[in-house]
């Protein structure tokens, strides 16, 4: 290959965005190890305090509320997704693919503002559920649905559902479907050929749409902010509050760089396991 | 091929490595201005590599190219003045046939009548006339590869470079492809390297074939000669269909030249002036199909041989029929029609005659 | 006979959980759609009549007025600029070999998995110590950072899908290398660009969370606004907003299923 001409106009800017990024990470973490003075937004000399905080119960307690939200999210996420990509990938009338494919997929694009307040309506004590239950006469007073984990996992896993349809139909259309027919050839029945063929050669885009939506929602702020009302708290919203009400720049610095510890730590955790997987798929 | 003054592409010593991979090694190859060149050989032999470096897309390691009198190793590809035509045609989908066509024109800043001229003409030449304002995707897989022969003529190249343009294509047009591309060549005296890996292709088309293989030249030489008489066994499998016989000791008894084959197998040809071997080396024999005839009680050939028939493949035109020749190993015959099929039943012994007055003939 | 039944079965089993899920994700767009035009200042259903007062009361709050302005600049001057970028880099991991490539790639790939508030907490710290505070650089520095890698990644795929044979034929012809960019490379991949320019004012128009940081009352954008309006108020002004929103994004989506097939951008190809 001929040297090509032009490498630094497509360089520079390239280059020039990485250090933006770079230099805010930095930040954070630079800051992570300076002194608090309260009521200042100066920070003092360099200490390991802020790290040490972290191992106060009620922060262990956010971090634990943290992960297991995430976790019933991703799993619940997937539980519903897996049937909408299937329909949305199998339909036999191109029509019926585009419908679910829209349905699907538009509420990623609406903005977690509009998603969130849409929960509210909904989940609300004069909302849509308890509105509908009550004049259906089956509650006579309403269910707390807001302030509730359950609340948050409800809408979390609404706005998580687009990102795994779209991975999940990604790695089904790829499925050879005369690997199905042979199976169904070979005298397998249709559980049989889903259990047998069609999960195993999914399951790839299964572990990697799990593990990026748990470490989304690891990140998600305004639904437990909204939904959970200061009731339910994730690591998000105790860097807000650390940052932006208590100004303890340095304490929502070392959260930040948990969170993303954490995010990073379980993406990462999934490429060896892809690949494993997608070999045993193989095999068997 | 007529001998000019001036060659069109002058290879000395040619080169390229990628990475490890020798592509080509120390290659040289002079190209006449006019002919009808095709590089033949099978997929990885060098040969897309050598058309690439005549264009200017890869960069010799070693030696030098020479377009008409000029050096070219260091000129980039845009300033090369080479045609060509890609395996995948590469129209442009964003431009029309007339935009494509007039790209290298508009490239070289010719004037807008000039251009509109000679894309008309460009477009008559492959009976084009009047899709000049079609989109690229309405056309046929045929039309798509006249049009890419079109922008590559109309800018007058010093060579025209044909990368395997007609292997998208089904049989048929194919075949039909292959005469209008040599009909072009007569009407436009281009100097044309045409690559293929598809030999029926080659001698058809070509002035010269240039063999290759793992970046070596085996031969070089107009169809007849590379069909009748191969320079190495390589090339004798390689175009057309031929039996390989085991090795073979050699002894002359006056006009004729005696082989033993597997100890007592006894062939006999007549001497040829060629022919250069001593008495007692190991030979070679290859021998074509169609020099294998199944022996009838009346005739009265010299090398008959009994085997048994394994299997006919009837093609139509002809049958293939495989024997087992026992020491000859397995053979094949080609007859023409269909009769051998009923003659010589599957199973049945008969014997075979070999000609070996047409067979090819290598010192080991 | 008991066979075909069971299959019968099996399918409106499949497809009628597949109309419930699909009812739980369209469901908050519908409430809002319906309370948006609801006279009523509590959330009521059903709607007891309709009205557009909470449009007028939308349209006429100063607050979402100077957001929706500075949501636009902000949007256009980062997903142009994202657009510009992204493409220069995904040309450039397409084409060129050079030391750091992988260690750019991963930085500039990272804000997809960077929680948003971290990132906007880093350039909150980052415009603080270059004393730009929260000014309109700062925010738009974020938002091209957080768009950054999906327009990089919708150029980088039509890259691909680009056949190399046709810049080797435009040089063969005589274009040189600026000529071939301008001529042949940039017009094929004016599909990709265009989307990847849709994708990043979308998400920047819609950006929340880091745009809570690094924004004041001054800079701040319309998800902003809401955010705050939500928390003080619970009159259903929002639904309004957020209902114009739901309208604009479906109708996005269905001109870009139309023209463009939603299939294929989203690299979902149905065989």
């Amino acid at each position: 290959m001929r040297p090509r001409p032009f490498f630094l106009w497509f360089f520079l800017p390239s280059l020039a965005a990485a250090v933006l990024l770079v230099a805010a990470l930095g930040e954070i973490a630079q800051y992570a190890f300076r002194v608090f003075t309260p009521g200042s937004l100066e920070v003092g000399g360099f200490t390991l305090d802020n790290f040490a905080r972290l191992a106060r119960p009620i922060y262990l307690s956010v971090l634990g509320d943290t992960l297991l939200i995430s976790l019933a999210t991703s799993l619940f996420t997937l539980l519903l997704s897996y049937p909408v990509a299937y329909a949305m990938v199998r339909a036999k009338s191109d029509f019926l693919r585009s419908l679910i494919m829209l349905l699907a997929v538009t509420p990623l694009f609406t903005g977690e503002i509009v998603r969130t307040y849409a929960w509210i309506l909904v989940l609300g004590s004069n909302g849509f559920v308890n509105t509908v239950l009550k004049s259906a006469g089956l509650i006579g007073a309403p269910l707390g649905l807001l302030y509730t984990r359950f609340g948050v996992i409800v809408a979390l896993v609404q706005f998580s559902m687009p990102v795994m349809i779209i991975i999940l139909a990604t790695a089904l259309a790829h499925v050879d479907r005369n690997c199905e027919r042979a199976a169904a050839n070979l005298g397998a029945g249709p559980a049989q050929v889903f259990r047998h063929v069609t999960l195993p050669l999914t399951l790839p885009g299964v572990v990697s749409g799990t593990v990026v939506i748990f470490a989304w929602t690891m990140s998600a702020f305004s639904t437990p902010q909204l939904i959970g009302g200061g009731k339910v708290l994730m690591i998000s919203n105790l860097v807000y509050l650390q940052g932006l009400s208590s100004f303890n720049f340095p304490f929502a610095a070392v959260l930040s760089l948990l969170a993303l510890a954490v995010a990073m730590g379980s993406l990462g955790s999934m490429h060896p396991f892809v690949s494993r997987l997608e070999l045993k798929a193989a095999i068997n | 091929m007529k001998a000019q003054a001036l060659p069109a592409v002058e290879l000395t010593r040619v080169s390229k490595n990628f990475d490890a991979v020798q592509a080509v090694r120390e290659l040289s190859l002079t190209i006449q201005k006019g002919e009808l060149l095709t590089l033949l050989g099978p997929s990885g032999c060098g040969k897309t590599t050598l058309l690439n470096m005549i264009a200017g897309f890869d960069v010799p390691s070693g030696g030098s190219i020479v377009i008409d009198g000029r050096d070219v190793t260091a000129v980039p590809p845009y300033r090369r003045e080479t045609g060509m035509v890609f395996q995948s045609y590469a129209l442009f989908p964003h431009m029309n046939v007339f935009e494509n066509v007039a790209f290298g024109l508009r490239m070289r800043k010719m004037a807008k009548l000039g251009i509109e001229r000679a894309v008309g003409r460009a477009l008559e030449m492959v009976k084009l006339e009047g899709f000049a304002s079609r989109r690229v995707g309405q056309l046929s897989g045929g039309q798509q590869q006249r049009v890419a022969l079109a922008r590559a003529i109309v800018i007058g190249p010093k060579v025209l470079l044909l990368d395997e343009p007609l292997s998208a294509l089904d049989k048929n047009l194919r075949r039909a492809m292959q005469l209008e591309l040599r009909e072009l060549h007569e009407r436009t005296g281009l100097t044309t390297v045409f690559v293929t890996h598809d030999q029926e292709e080659a001698l058809g088309l070509s002035d010269r074939i240039v063999v290759m293989s793992r970046g070596e030249i085996q031969q070089v030489a107009a169809p007849l000669e590379l069909y009748r008489s191969p320079a190495n066994g390589f090339v004798a499998s390689f175009i057309g269909e031929i039996n390989r016989l085991p090795p073979a000791r050699c002894r002359i008894e006056g006009d004729e030249a005696v082989f033993e084959i597997a100890g007592h197998v006894v062939l006999r040809a007549r001497r040829r002036e060629k022919l250069t071997i001593a008495e007692g080396q190991e030979t070679h024999l290859f021998v074509r199909p169609e020099h294998l005839t199944i022996a009838t009680s009346k005739s009265s050939a010299q090398n008959k041989v009994s085997c048994r028939v394994t299997t006919h493949l009837y093609q139509g035109a002809y049958t293939l029929t495989r024997v087992d020749a026992g020491p000859l190993g397995n053979l094949q015959l080609r007859a023409l029609g269909g009769e051998a099929i009923a003659a010589a039943p599957i199973g049945s012994q008969i014997e075979i005659d070999i000609d070996l007055d047409e067979a090819v003939i290598l010192a080991g | 006979m008991s066979a075909r039944l069971a299959r019968g079965l099996r399918a409106s089993l499949f497809w009628g959980a597949v109309a419930l899920i699909l009812v739980y994700m369209t469901i908050p767009a519908f409430v809002v759609l319906m309370t948006s035009v609801s006279p009523s200042e509590l959330l009521e259903f059903p709607p007891s009549g309709f009205s557009f007062r909470w449009y007028e009361r939308a349209f006429s709050y100063p607050d979402f007025q100077n957001a929706f302005v500075n949501g636009l600049i902000v949007t256009a001057f980062a997903s142009s600029l994202s657009l510009l970028i992204g493409s220069a880099f995904a040309y450039l991991v397409d084409r060129y070999v050079f030391a750091g490539r992988a260690a750019l790639e991963a930085v500039l790939a990272s804000p997809l998995i960077i929680p948003h508030f971290t990132t906007g907490f880093g350039f909150l710290l980052l415009g603080a110590d270059l004393g730009l505070g929260q000014s309109y650089a700062v925010v738009i520095a974020t938002h091209v950072v957080l768009t950054l890698p999906f327009v990089s990644r919708t150029v980088y795929v039509s890259l691909r899908n680009l056949d190399p044979a046709l810049e080797r034929a435009a040089t063969n012809l005589g274009a040189s290398p600026f000529e071939v960019l301008k001529r042949v490379t940039l017009p094929l991949l004016r599909p990709g660009m265009v989307g990847g320019w849709l994708l990043a004012a979308i998400l920047s128009l819609t950006e929340f969370t880091a745009s809570l940081y690094v924004t004041a009352q001054r800079t701040q954008t319309l998800p902003v606004a809401m955010y705050t309006y939500v928390r003080e108020y619970t009159d259903p002004t929002i639904a309004a907003i957020s209902a114009l929103l739901i309208i604009f994004t479906t109708a996005l989506m269905l001109l870009a299923n139309r023209c463009l097939g939603l299939r294929r951008i989203l690299a979902i190809d149905v065989h």
